[in-house]
């Protein structure tokens, strides 16, 4: 990878951790309990991908740790809509 | 105040238990569960041998969890049904009637008529029971032989050397899961374990299990060579529990037959899970899953509909992530490989007979070592995804493939040898989700 290119990851890794909130894919989920396990904060992540609903706890620090360890991918980061201007009124 | 029997403590029958309660707030909830240790992730069971999480933190659901459900779990065998009566029998001989029935009673290892099978130190890997077995077992032992195919045998073997012990792997065939994975992905698969130290014994195939005072003391092959080792783990596939509908006289075929409601033959028996062989609209044949989430699926149906519902349950393209030799692996939708597998007899654990099942179709590939991508193309549509290595597009590619997504735009270039087909994909995935109506965006 180039610099530039180096730099463009890190960029957006770091936007996904900021604007991001951790989305389960529950067809995907086998209740391990990894996730909940590797929480810094001791966030029920598996309730919530048993539930099929977003880590919208306002205590998540977005650290990707559950993401990062879930064994089956079932965790990912999408973009809140907090941050975008045509979605959020608020900011429109 | 009717009363819904569960027979079962696995996820269908808990997914069916939260279903009734949805449907009917009144109703008495009775779950008979064989296992000592109650709900728990099965799958888990692999992240408990490699020592990655601890045994507690395998129970989904807290006592509290269990009150709002207002669910009375018993831990009895139930041991006969009563069609007629509307009666379960509990193994003590205690009748207990029931409105509508679930039966939610898994799948067990098929253990191989082997000489020596019955010594202490031969294992598998179906319940909570055989992982403290093995993890007791794996304290001691110094080296372990592992026979079988499919996921749970390389859960035992990487479980196994997570524990320090040395593994030998028989593979009765040339490679590892032939049916699924094609001859690249099980070479990927087998160095990688070599490179973890597993010593893999390929046309190998046990002739007996030598014992000493009642303990494994190794195994001898049918060329003659003999590995001493004080384990046993095997992992030849498994079969539906359906003793219990067929002695009551429900309709089975390999597992308990149901129709699309998973009712069975009788109009107030239902099953779910790893015991119910479901029909499956896209092949027309009935077939056996053994994986965790779609027992989730079939059990809230079946839940459903006990309750009065009419929620017919839909089968999707199976879809099951897991990791092979450390390798995170998505299998999606049909991707089977000629030939026959002789390490496994019929169903595996987390398996899906569609998998095995040969597409007319085309294999386009990508990736080298752990970042591949095997597509099966057929007509207009993939029909099935091996992605091992890097997952970004596993997601996409599962949608895509449930969604029967019409690839014709990038199909010729998907197929010309050498495409960078993650790119192709990437590309023509972010048409198709806006199109598929779907705006989320993935980072």
């Amino acid at each position: 990878m180039s610099l530039r290119g180096a730099f463009q990851h890190e960029r957006k890794r770091r936007e996904a951790l900021v604007a991001g909130y951790v989305v389960p894919d529950n067809v995907r989920c086998v209740q391990c309990g990894i996730c909940s396990y590797n929480c810094p904060i001791g966030i029920d992540v598996r309730r919530h991908a048993w539930l099929g609903e977003p880590v919208h706890d306002s205590h998540c620090l977005t650290c990707g740790e559950c993401v990062a360890r879930c064994p089956r991918g079932v965790l990912r980061f999408e973009k809140t809509p907090l941050f975008d201007a045509e979605k959020n009124p608020l900011l429109g | 105040m009717k009363r819904y029997v569960m027979v079962g403590g696995g996820v269908a029958a808990l997914a069916a238990a939260e279903a009734v309660r949805r449907q009917d707030a009144g109703s008495e909830i009775l779950l008979f569960s064989e296992d000592p240790f109650g709900f728990y992730s099965r799958p888990g069971l692999a992240y408990l041998l490699t020592g990655e999480v601890p045994e507690k933190q395998l129970f989904p659901f807290s006592a509290q969890d269990f009150r709002r459900l207002r669910l009375r779990l018993l831990h009895h065998r139930v041991a006969a049904v009563d069609l007629r009566a509307h009666v379960v029998v509990t193994a003590e001989g205690k009748e207990v009637g029931y409105d509508r029935l679930l039966l939610a009673t898994g799948s067990s290892a098929v253990m191989p008529s082997l000489p020596g099978a019955a010594l202490e130190g031969v294992v598998k890997l179906d319940d909570m029971q055989d992982a403290r077995r093995i993890l007791k077992l794996a304290r001691r032992a110094r080296r372990a032989v592992v026979v079988g195919g499919g996921i749970t045998a390389l859960e035992l073997v990487e479980g196994l050397a997570a524990r320090g012990v040395r593994v030998h792997y028989l593979l009765r065939g040339e490679r590892y899961w032939r049916r699924v994975l094609d001859e690249h992905e099980s070479a990927i698969v087998e160095r990688k374990l070599e490179e973890d130290g597993v010593r893999i014994h390929r046309h190998a195939e046990v002739a007996e299990i030598l014992g000493k005072r009642g303990r494994v003391a190794g195994v001898r092959l049918k060329n003659g060579e003999v590995i001493k080792c004080k384990m046993v783990a095997i992992a030849v596939g498994v079969r539906p529990n359906k003793g219990l509908a067929e002695a009551a006289g429900l309709r089975c075929g390999r597992g308990v037959l149901v129709d699309a409601f998973m009712r069975t033959g009788d109009p107030d028996v239902f099953a779910a899970g790893d015991v119910a062989e479901v029909y499956d609209p896209l092949s027309g044949r009935t077939v056996l899953d053994t994986l965790w989430p779609t027992a989730r699926t079939q059990g809230r149906a079946a839940g459903l509909n006990m309750a009065g519902a009419n929620h017919p349950y839909r089968r999707k393209v199976p879809i099951n992530v897991t990791r092979l030799a450390g390798i995170t692996t998505t299998i999606i939708g049909t991707v089977g490989q000629p030939g026959a597998d002789k390490d496994t007899l019929g169903i595996v654990r987390g398996d899906s007979e569609t998998w095995r099942t040969l597409p007319d179709a085309i294999a386009a590939q990508e990736g080298f070592e752990v970042n591949r991508i095997r597509l099966m193309i057929a007509g207009r549509h993939i029909v099935g995804a091996i992605i091992m290595g890097n997952q970004l597009l596993s997601q996409p590619l599962y949608r895509m493939i449930a969604g029967q997504a019409d690839i014709a735009p990038v199909r010729e270039q998907l197929l010309r040898p050498g495409a960078p087909i993650a790119d192709i994909l990437a590309a023509f995935w972010e048409q198709w989700r806006v199109q598929d109506g779907n705006r989320t965006v993935s980072v």
